[in-house]
């Protein structure tokens, strides 16, 4: 069943094509990543699926729902989960509490019920020991994960990483990989990834789709992706089949 | 734990007050007395800039117009203060819905500006309006409350009064700080990008918090007006807005406690300085600079002088111990 359809999506920055005509569809529970060069518009479509950006034409649709004009929160509310390329906190509010802000999205939730569900996704994420923390005093790499957890805590159909590696050191990225993995196991979540770290991508990523000066070049999975010419030419590079040799 | 302590808090504004309406002279009652009508303000003032972040430079407007609707609906209609007061907070909470709704497209120091710009508006009407609001002149013969059959009208028992309603408010206050609206509220100053990405409608809850923070000014306003008797328009001028913005700064924005030292503190100030002629003013003006400076968290941030660090900081100093 396809969860995430986004069809026909073109956006121009005056004379710039960011997106142009990218068709992509997101079925339930699968693992999708997005790759290609920077500047080819992958945060951009992510931009559009959240509403960020409006398309210039085409549309996005969430569970059957077109939602091409809603705002943000109520793509939010309707399954879409987000984290950002740069990780985006609370500062003010302790891991507890920032977990807490995105399990609110249930409203019928008591304080002590969206406690207790918060709680339980900060022990998935294996942050039980910061818990109390204020964010302040967290490493970028604890930031990261207390941002993917309460973008898990809002519940979503499909999550949408942007580039959740960048910045890791390998043990974090190691970590990171184990956790998704485990996450979209536990929460049946359909996962949409950026990155540009083509381990972490082949591992996890069941499909591909690749972008290039805002058009889609090639979409299939790892390894047809992996031996697309266009592909190898546009973002991998030759040498990368050889390597893999 | 933290509302518990909370509690602790509004009962010690309760003891305190009961024994300084024992010991203080008059003068120095109706001055402790326009303090904690401050504070109520400034606590709200606090919701607004202190959890949502909203450079609000007309918060006096607010104060101003619960007076007003106090004033003419006692004076004129006749109405109960009783039954007048919960009538002009919601209906300063509602005109701070309405304005809010174009007022809150601003951000930064352009909203700064625009609020700035409704509370001269307020007082050019107010000093205009003569039908209504009696215009320079003001509004005199304000009914005090009463109980009983007993006015509140003294300095000692409109003490009580205020600090009844003070408690309130801190109580009303620290729910609200401690719920899921109050965490949405400071996650929509902290990152409003992030805050809808977590499925909250940033702008329904910048205008609440901002309607919130206008019920509470009103609420004040209400008691100025009951305790003072008389309003007339520069009691709510823009430099009355500016010094609710330095009463929340100096005592420590985002805190509840803050609000009330920085309002008694700015309050008294003035008095105790009361020696040094028109000079004062400069002096006070660096004591404000001093605390900005020194005490960028306000006086709030002198416990840690005097319990130690705060949890925050120890556990900086826990993480800066075990990284290498």
């Amino acid at each position: 069943m396809t969860i995430l359809d986004a069809r026909n999506i073109s956006k121009r920055y005056g004379g710039l094509a960011a997106l142009t005509d990218v068709d992509m569809t997101v079925s339930a529970g699968e693992f999708v990543a997005i790759i290609g060069p920077n500047g080819a518009g992958k945060s951009t479509l992510l931009n559009v699926f959240t509403g960020l950006v409006v398309p210039d034409s085409g549309a996005v649709l969430l569970a059957g729902n077109d939602v091409t004009r809603h705002a943000t929160n109520r793509r939010i509310k309707a399954g879409l989960g987000r984290t950002f390329q740069h990780g985006r906190t609370f500062p003010r509010l302790t891991v507890l509490e920032n977990v807490m802000v995105g399990a609110a999205i249930c409203p019928t939730l008591g304080e002590r019920a969206l406690r207790e569900s918060a709680l339980q996704i900060i022990e998935q994420m294996g942050l039980a020991d910061i818990a109390d923390n204020a964010i302040r005093t967290l490493s970028y790499g604890h930031r990261r994960m207390v941002e993917l957890a309460r973008a898990v805590a809002c519940n979503p159909k499909v999550l949408l990483l942007d580039e959740p590696a960048a910045g890791l050191n390998s043990a974090e990225v190691a970590q990171l990989v184990k956790r998704l993995a485990h996450l979209r196991e536990k929460h049946q979540l359909a996962v949409v990834l950026i990155e540009h770290n083509m381990g972490m991508v082949m591992r996890l990523a069941e499909r591909i789709v690749v972008l290039n000066f805002g058009s889609k070049i090639a979409e299939g999975a790892p390894a047809e992706i992996q031996a697309n010419p266009a592909v190898l030419s546009a973002y991998l590079g030759e040498g990368y089949a050889h390597a893999r040799v | 734990m933290r509302i518990l302590r909370s509690f602790g808090l509004a009962l010690c504004i309760l003891a305190a007050g009961g024994v300084l309406s024992l010991v203080l002279p008059e003068y120095h009652l109706r001055l402790l007395n326009l303090s904690v009508v401050a504070s109520i303000a400034v606590i709200g003032l606090n919701i607004a800039f202190g959890y949502v972040g909203l450079i609000s430079l007309g918060h006096a407007a607010f104060v101003g117009l619960g007076a007003y609707i106090m004033a003419i609906s006692t004076t004129r209609l006749g109405l109960s203060p009783w039954l007048a007061m919960p009538a002009a907070v919601a209906a300063t909470a509602a005109f701070a819905v309405a304005i809010g709704l174009p007022l809150l497209r601003l951000k930064g120091h352009y909203l700064a500006l625009a609020t700035l710009g409704l509370n001269v508006s307020f007082v050019i009407v107010a000093s205009n309006w003569l039908e209504m609001t009696g215009g320079t002149n003001g509004i005199a013969q304000i009914p005090s409350f009463s109980i009983l059959h007993h006015a509140i009208s003294d300095e000692r028992s409109f003490l009580w009064l205020a600090l009844v309603s003070l408690t309130l408010v801190v109580v009303v206050a620290t729910l609200l700080h401690h719920s899921r609206y109050g965490r949405a509220l400071i996650s929509v100053r902290d990152d409003e990008l992030a805050a809808e990405m977590t499925g909250i409608d940033t702008t329904r809850l910048k205008i609440m918090g901002f309607a919130f923070s206008a019920a509470y000014a009103a609420f004040a306003g209400c008691l100025f007006a009951s305790h003072v008797r008389f309003i007339s328009p520069e009691d709510f001028s823009y430099a009355h807005s500016i010094n609710y913005l330095a009463m929340l700064i100096v005592g420590g924005e985002g805190t509840i406690v803050g609000a009330i030292l920085g309002s008694v503190l700015l309050t008294f100030l003035p008095e105790w300085l009361r020696f040094l002629g028109n000079a004062y003013l400069a002096l006070f003006g660096l004591l404000v600079f001093l605390v900005l400076v020194f005490l960028p968290t306000g006086i709030v941030g002198l416990r840690k002088f005097v319990r130690g660090p705060s949890r925050v900081d120890r556990s900086v100093q826990a993480a800066a111990e075990v990284r290498p």
